[in-house]
């Protein structure tokens, strides 16, 4: 395995709905190890290409390959065909690929979410347990019968290091809902960790977080990556946390990648600047760097 | 938390068993002492049937979301299939006598018969829930519901008559009442036809809670909780949705087999959407997500409908004041009025999302991981 071992290639990514081009010819990698952020002003379109990616969303252009499979791959066809405005309609006429979100979950992509959707009727430990069940490998009559036993031992020994780990073992027992919203974030990270990925995407962690929370969360994500061989891809408008752990970020605006660099080289672009600062639509108060 | 990685039994799950042990004491003994014909024991028998069929539908309504109404159809292929192959070969002359005694001439264990009626009303759940569970919602409540319609006209099409005896009913196939242990003189030893619809159903709703605490069960309440979050941890929506929709389906065909044990003859015309209607009134009322909710609500429902509120049919008299408003049909106004009590004042059902269980648990809940 070379060192640069590319886990997520994003190419020629475009989505469309109707008129509106939210993502536009997105074009990207992420290397093994690596945390990569994807930086913009509000609509820019980060979750939209995060949508692309978990197979939410089919993408109307371009392809996502996951260390070098292709998970998704489309060309604008029928009638998005006449209004299509983004770039190459031609390029990825080769057969698409259209993976489900739970497909490309278990290929090794799991995902946490901005508007937090943890399982409501389930206890904390129920939520990290349920992420598991795409690695069991006994089917139905044996789980119902109990005949599972290890399987389901170690599983169990499992959620209960995994909630350790995030710090929520005290609490595994509450309602998942009933948690504060911090430690909701933190449970849905710890649920993404238990479908055992190799690329974690974590939409906007520190939303809602006080800056010493948002410290906390910094040095937590650099140490599940260590701890887990993790590559991170993170969309984040905390430029404290995103400065603070990338290695490299995409900076995009009306669906168009407008920058990528290291950390200071993006706080130094002219262009970024301008289109955090300068673009006008952008009430939120962000200041890089 | 060594609690949590073995599935030792709580406290609370130990008096649980308790319980529904003493209740099958209870309902054995009753039956020994009480004579057969007493109105219990009917309310018990229809209560067992409704209460699994119940549970059935709540498996698929209430803990994966999926709101479908076709439990009366798959009710009927239970019912049908088991009494098709049970009727004693002998009686098939006299059952099936528009149709030269029909085309089925052997006849199985009941116990057999009950599991290939499960098993052929869980093989039309496959075949109708490939287009079927697409849909979302009210759209998928429909389709099942006109599915049921379709399938009670089917069997009592004239073509089909040599398999299902067309409108005609099927009768004298062996039914709660003879599982009674008979001495030669044909004198009841001992009487069972109450007890065993109680193992069956209990046996079968012990499957389904079994299967709700498995990995797969959790699977179906997280689709239940959050499609999208289902999907993205790697639950497949497809394939879930069809093997619960599949196994409910297993269950109402036993539920309906039941049935047909009950009513000791089976007629297609009986299976209504009014009973499907029915059964999601018991689970409404029990608590749509509660277990307990549907078997303690089944029993309530049974034994108001059968027993309870019949008084409300006839004129009554107390001394020579007659009672106004009694007569024929009043007690389903009552009924009515009972109903729109609890879905105002009991939005989430008399159990919510309670079980037996959780009755004895004070204060903060105990592991609920059973």
């Amino acid at each position: 395995m070379s060192e640069n071992r590319t886990v997520l290639s994003v190419e020629n990514l475009t989505m469309q709905f109707g008129g509106v081009v939210a993502v536009n010819d997105l074009s990207m990698h992420i290397d093994e190890g690596e945390i990569v952020a994807l930086i913009g002003p509000n609509g820019a379109g980060k979750t939209t290409a995060f949508n692309c990616v978990t197979g939410v969303y089919e993408p109307t252009n371009g392809q996502v390959l996951f260390c070098g499979k292709p998970i998704a791959r489309n060309h604008p066809a029928g009638k998005i065909r006449k209004a299509y405005a983004g770039k190459d309609p031609e390029k990825y006429l080769a057969d698409p690929v259209r993976l489900s979100p739970d497909a490309i979950t278990s290929l090794g992509i799991a995902r946490t979410f901005q508007n937090i959707r943890l399982f409501s009727g389930m206890t904390v430990f129920e939520n990290v347990l349920t992420a598991m069940h795409l690695r069991r490998k006994s089917n139905f009559l044996v789980q119902t019968l109990r005949l599972n036993g290890a399987e389901d031992r170690a599983m169990r020994e499992k959620t209960v290091k995994l909630l350790e780990t995030v710090g929520l073992l005290d609490v595994a027992d509450e309602m998942a809902t009933s948690l504060p919203y911090g430690k909701q974030r933190l449970l849905e990270i710890a649920r993404a960790l238990a479908t055992e990925p190799k690329l974690l995407l974590l939409d906007e962690p520190a939303a809602g977080m006080n800056p010493q929370e948002t410290e906390d969360l910094s040095r937590f994500i650099v140490d599940i990556k260590n701890r887990f061989g993790l590559t991170v891809f993170v969309i984040e408008h905390h430029m404290q946390l995103v400065m603070a752990i990338s290695d490299r970020i995409y900076v995009i605006d009306f669906g168009k990648q407008i920058a990528e660099g290291t950390p200071q080289e993006i706080q130094n672009d002219p262009v970024v600047i301008e289109a955090y600062l300068g673009g006008g639509e952008d009430d939120e108060e962000v200041t890089i760097g | 938390m060594t609690k949590k990685l073995t599935r030792r039994p709580s406290r609370a799950t130990l008096l649980s068993f308790a319980i529904i042990f003493a209740v099958y004491v209870l309902v054995f003994v009753a039956e020994q002492l009480l004579p057969a014909t007493s109105m219990l024991f009917t309310v018990l028998k229809k209560g067992a049937t409704y209460a699994l069929v119940a549970v059935s539908m709540n498996l698929l309504n209430g803990f994966t979301g999926i709101f479908s109404l076709g439990q009366a159809g798959f009710m009927l292929i239970g019912a049908y299939v088991y009494a098709m192959f049970t009727i004693p070969v002998a009686d098939r002359a006299s059952v099936y006598q528009y149709f030269d005694g029909g085309v089925i001439q052997f006849a199985l264990p009941w116990f057999l018969a009950m599991i290939l009626a499960g098993l052929v009303a869980a093989l039309f759940a496959w075949l109708i829930g490939l287009p079927v569970l697409r849909l979302k919602s009210d759209y998928l409540a429909i389709a099942t519901l006109g599915f049921a319609e379709i399938i009670r006209a089917v069997f009592q099409w004239k073509e089909l008559g040599p398999v299902t005896n067309g409108s005609n009913m099927l009768r004298l196939f062996p039914n709660f009442n003879s599982f009674n242990i008979t001495a030669a003189d044909g004198h009841v030893v001992v009487y069972l036809s109450t007890i065993v619809p109680f193992l069956i159903a209990g046996v079968c709703i012990g499957l389904i809670v079994l299967l709700l605490h498995s990995g797969y069960g959790r699977a179906f309440r997280a689709i239940h909780d959050d499609e999208i979050a289902a999907e993205a941890m790697g639950v497949n929506l497809a394939h879930h949705k069809r093997m619960a929709f599949c196994i409910s389906s297993f269950f109402a065909g036993v539920g309906g087999a039941m049935l047909a044990m009950y009513q000791t003859t089976v007629q297609a015309k009986s299976f209504t959407t009014a009973m499907t209607y029915e059964i999601l009134l018991i689970v409404v009322i029990g608590g749509v997500g509660s277990i307990t909710g549907s078997v303690c609500g089944s029993f309530l429902f049974v034994a108001c409908s059968e027993w309870w509120l019949r008084f409300l049919d006839n004129e009554q008299f107390i001394g020579n004041f007659q009672v106004p408003l009694l007569r024929n049909g009043f007690r389903l106004v009552v009924f009515s009025i009972i109903i729109m009590i609890v879905v105002l004042f009991f939005r989430r059902g008399l159990f919510g999302t309670t079980e037996l269980p959780d009755l004895f648990r004070h204060g903060r809940k105990e592991s609920a991981l059973k």
